[in-house]
């Protein structure tokens, strides 16, 4: 009960802020056409880049959506955090348990959305292309996104916690640049390879990327390593975040 | 012989060195309208802070209907409700959805809580305004609907922290005027640092400054105890007293 009102509570305010329209739909569907336009410029010629191919491009784009729901979840708690309206809960019957899935359902909820309009649109670019994309691959590729969406939910939730409401956003731009370059959202890592690669094979965003282009692309042999790889770092993340918030309750409580 | 609602015992609160609240002792009786008066900083919120359990008690305890602050805190919080000193509302949702929430997070059946906000919204007027997102009422109605989502859950205990605070003098009269219509149904633990709003409205006043209880009474033999005639005057001598 607790939780349901308190998830309710959560994708109301959301979905009631035309801001998060913008940032969680609007920017990917005009990231993905503004890419399409730019690959249908590119001469097909050999050596050109593939990854602005919309059967590429559509997965990144999914898997860069979420960094805004990061933005939006981080937003959502340090907002909670500067107003009074956390102490009211607090004194409330509701456990820390019930704060974090309460602040994490809503907003997996809103991204698997995000996820299904993202690649509805990247089906609808393909046949305005005169292509098609795989609608079975595409489907059976959407449960493959949850650990990157418990990932950036996670991530916001931490940092939603550790910084202020003026601080959080700033903080977050950063992460959102940094998983876009560090995810090789627009550029082939792979194709770049060298101590960049390493230096991006250390961080869940280039795994996230990779694994669900491959999930998108019907590669399911391949997708495995980075898939684990992703899930791992969700994991750690996912508990640094209940733990973080936890003894950020126990500290308010001093 | 009156029912003890709140039951406070040698109370401490300490931030490192700093004493916030010292040794804090009494009682508040069921149906009271208690008030808490004092200056800034003189431990009034943290008070309330710790009997609500959004501070640890450094020492010292506290019994709400017979359930320890420190060692029954969930058989507390159903019981109790409070409203802020900051306007503790969800700006995106309607006042009707705020007062749903909160009756839905202190698990209020569906029938139970639609009759709780039907008479909280009568009792407080809150009708024309129902359907309004919180973010967009006065701060008056912000506040008024602040105190509403404290009543919703039917509490037998509620903590007002400065309700009044920056409210203009209608809307601070019109809160008088909510807080007052409780009086007798629900215990209410009020605090304040206007003087002529502890006096109207409470029925015993505890003043408080530097952490300390100075003194404890109605309004009336509150101005007895140092010979004065008005409440400013015999909260001056009483805080002032302490600072000799």
């Amino acid at each position: 009960m607790r939780i349901r009102a308190f998830s309710s509570r959560n994708i109301k305010e959301l979905l009631r802020d035309p801001i998060s329209y913008i940032f969680c739909l609007g920017l990917p569907i005009v990231m993905l056409v503004v890419m399409t336009i730019i690959n249908e410029s590119i001469p097909d010629m050999e050596g050109a880049p593939k990854i602005f191919k919309i059967e590429l491009l559509t997965p990144a784009m999914a898997i860069f959506a979420l960094t805004f729901i990061m933005l939006f979840a981080c937003i959502r708690v340090s907002s909670d955090r500067s107003d009074a309206f956390l102490t009211r809960l607090y004194a409330s019957p509701m456990k820390s348990s019930d704060f974090i899935v309460g602040y994490m359902l809503p907003f997996g909820i809103i991204a698997l959305a995000q996820v299904v309009i993202t690649y509805v649109s990247g089906e609808i670019i393909a046949l305005v292309k005169g292509d098609s994309l795989d609608i079975v691959n595409m489907l059976i590729s959407i449960p493959f996104i949850i650990p990157s969406m418990i990932l950036f939910i996670s991530l916001g939730l931490i940092f939603g916690t550790l910084f202020n409401a003026k601080a959080a956003p700033g903080v977050n731009s950063a992460i959102i640049t940094m998983a876009a370059i560090l995810g090789g959202m627009w550029m082939d890592i792979d194709t770049l390879g060298g101590s960049w690669k390493t230096v991006c094979s250390c961080f869940p965003f280039y795994h996230s990327v990779k694994y669900a282009r491959y999930a998108f692309n019907g590669n399911f042999s391949d997708l495995w390593e980075s898939f684990l790889i992703c899930s791992a770092f969700a994991a750690v993340i996912f508990i640094a975040s209940i733990t973080i918030f936890s003894l950020k309750v126990k500290s308010d409580k001093k | 012989m009156m029912k003890t609602a709140i039951k406070i015992d040698n109370l401490t609160k300490k931030f490192g060195p700093k004493t916030a609240v010292n040794k804090v002792s009494f009682e508040i009786y069921d149906g009271e309208l208690f008030g808490l008066l004092g200056v800034n900083g003189a431990g009034k919120t943290t008070t309330i802070r710790m009997l609500t359990g959004l501070s640890a008690v450094t020492d010292g305890d506290a019994e709400i209907f017979g359930h320890s602050i420190k060692k029954d805190l969930q058989k507390v919080k159903p019981i109790v409700n409070v409203s802020t000193q900051e306007t503790a509302v969800a700006g995106n949702l309607t006042v009707k959805e705020n007062l749903e929430l909160i009756a839905n997070i202190y698990g209020m059946k569906k029938n139970e809580m639609e009759e709780s906000i039907e008479s909280i919204v009568k009792s407080l007027e809150l009708n024309e305004v129902l359907s309004q997102k919180a973010k967009t009422l006065s701060g008056g109605w912000q506040r008024r609907l602040s105190i509403a989502m404290a009543l919703v859950t039917k509490p037998k205990v509620i903590f007002l922290d400065e309700p009044t605070l920056g409210l203009d003098v209608i809307a601070r009269r019109e809160l008088w005027n909510v807080v007052t219509s409780l009086k007798g149904k629900i215990t209410i633990i009020l605090t304040t640092h206007y003087l002529e709003e502890a006096e109207a409205l409470c029925d015993r006043i505890a003043v408080m400054a530097k952490g300390n209880i100075m003194a404890l009474g109605t309004a009336e033999e509150l101005k007895k105890s140092v010979n004065k005639t008005n409440i400013e005057d015999a909260f001056i001598e009483i805080v002032g007293g302490e600072k000799k």
